[in-house]
């Protein structure tokens, strides 16, 4: 059994939006939904300033506050440890986006997949991406889970420009996850949440 | 780093305190319902008032439901909502729902007799102990929705299901109240104290409440800030607090002194329901999701 998650070190992202961008292709998500995104943020006086970016994505917590939450069984963990969405079981309460303090989850509202991001209606990807939503329901990051499956690592990982996110599994002794967090002092987000997220971050 | 104040960020990629959004008017026009609902048919019960029972059992399973049902993305399976009792609240509430629904219908029925039949008194007395049970637990178990999120720190306090509670047994008292001086002669003194200690009772958790959160997490912080000096200090401070708690008791106590006004008990009602719907309004729109940083960030945090 493993441990999927992955590390992400800010020493090396420039805040190119690359993940983002290769997320929303990846998945085909509609308009305003980014699995990946990275939040950034202005700091110091001018003219001392500088911009500092976090690349966010769902953390596939253990303890997955959105799994306690729903009351449908629609968010489910897979064995390797990616938190999933049944879409066919959620009921679009959306009691799992107000219990995720990473604000990872994503409702589609209803007429969001009727038109895409032309004013044309859908154009063909989107015509064949979108079909694999349902308006009135949750979706979220898989952490690719179709391209882990099939071997590969996640759309935001191999399109980071400078290797700033590292995919593996946490539970492999020769792994580079724990090897990293050991090395550097990795940390995760929301701490105080006690959600034990399988996402770390490396400081600048 | 300069000490800079954290805002409310304008959008997913903007640093800073993230709105709730996702719960809107229908929730809380579902929790407030069900409280004074199912508060309202629990003393009712207890008194053996009809008018109240009906009334209370009509405000959950009508219009509780409706709420809910019209918030959901997929209404058509609302019932896989029940599916997980055994770690969501929500599914809990289903479940208390229906038992109430099927309950509080035997309790409404006219001499326990259904279409000429005589229900047993064992299931008569059943579905009482049910419905009691039942009503009470959909007087606060939206408490317990709430405060099982640990993304929005000011909801999660083990205070807020009792300020739930006791807010839904207010608006019970209150509608009770109301209900008996315009349908009936009963002299409703016990009511009426109960309508004045709760109404201190609930000034009080309030107060204990804002105070408990102004030393909690910095989005907590943040959020009480909003209500006594941000944008819902009025709805806040004006309706909930002026409206619904202070003039009530105003307007509660002159009434005990003057005979047969019905406006002024409808008031004292629309007072009192305004800032408990006002409660549970602002309790939604004001919770915020903290900002997400590294912990070289938080050297920057408001304090």
């Amino acid at each position: 059994m493993a441990r999927l998650g992955m590390v992400i070190d800010l020493r090396r992202c420039i805040g190119c939006n690359a993940c983002t961008l290769a997320c929303k292709q990846e998945n085909g998500t509609p308009e305003d939904i980014h699995y990946a995104r990275v939040i950034t943020r202005e700091v110091g006086t001018y003219p001392a300033t500088k911009r500092t970016f976090l690349p966010v994505l769902c953390n596939h917590c253990e303890d997955a506050p959105c799994a306690q939450a729903c009351p449908s069984g629609a968010t489910w963990i897979r064995e390797d440890g990616i938190v999933m969405v049944d879409r066919n079981k959620c009921i679009g309460c959306r009691a799992c986006a107000v219990a995720c303090p990473y604000m990872n989850r994503h409702f589609i509202e209803r007429g969001l997949l009727e038109n895409g991001y032309s004013t044309d209606g859908l154009s063909p990807y989107e015509a064949v991406k979108f079909t694999e939503f349902e308006e009135g329901t949750m979706t979220k990051c898989t952490l690719c889970a179709h391209r882990v499956d099939a071997g590969l690592q996640p759309a935001c990982v191999i399109t980071c420009p400078t290797d700033a996110r590292i995919f593996g599994d946490w539970d492999d002794p020769q792994g580079k996850l724990q090897k990293l967090v050991d090395e550097r002092g990795g940390w995760s987000l929301l701490p105080e949440c006690k959600t034990k997220p399988k996402v770390y971050y490396l400081d600048e | 780093m300069t000490t800079q104040s954290i805002a409310i960020a304008k959008h997913r990629f903007g640093f800073g305190y993230y709105r709730q959004v996702y719960w809107n008017w229908l929730i809380g026009s579902a929790f407030f319902l069900g409280g004074i609902g199912g508060a309202t048919f629990l003393l009712s019960l207890i008194t053996a008032f009809r008018p109240g029972m009906i009334l209370g059992y009509l405000v959950v399973v009508v219009g509780k439901n409706t709420a809910h049902l019209t918030f959901l993305g997929r209404p058509e399976r609302f019932w896989r909502a029940a599916m997980r009792p055994d770690r969501s609240w929500i599914a809990r509430g289903i479940w208390a729902t229906g038992l109430f629904a099927v309950s509080g219908f035997v309790c409404l029925l006219p001499q326990g007799r259904l279409a000429g039949w005589a229900i047993p008194a064992v299931i008569l007395s059943a579905a009482h102990v049910v419905a009691m049970v039942s009503a009470f637990f959909i007087m606060f178990y939206d408490g317990f929705v709430m405060n099982s999120s640990p993304a929005i720190a000011f909801w999660h306090s083990k205070m807020l299901p009792l300020l739930i509670l006791m807010y839904a047994s207010l608006g019970g008292t209150t509608i009770s109240l109301t209900l008996r001086e315009l349908a009936s002669n009963d002299d409703p003194a016990v009511l009426s104290q109960a309508e004045h200690v709760l109404l201190v009772v609930n000034f009080l958790l309030l107060a204990g409440y804002l105070a408990r959160m102004s030393r909690w997490t910095p989005a907590a912080r943040e959020t009480v800030r909003l209500l006594l000096r941000g944008p819902y200090a009025r709805v806040f401070l004006g309706l909930v607090v002026a409206v619904g708690l202070l003039a009530t008791l105003l307007l509660s106590i002159v009434q005990q002194n003057v005979v047969g006004a019905p406006w002024l008990v409808i008031l004292i009602a629309l007072c009192e329901l305004t800032g408990d719907f006002a409660l549970v309004m602002v309790l939604l729109k004001s919770g915020l999701f903290s900002p997400q940083s590294p912990p070289s960030w938080e050297t920057t945090r408001r304090s």
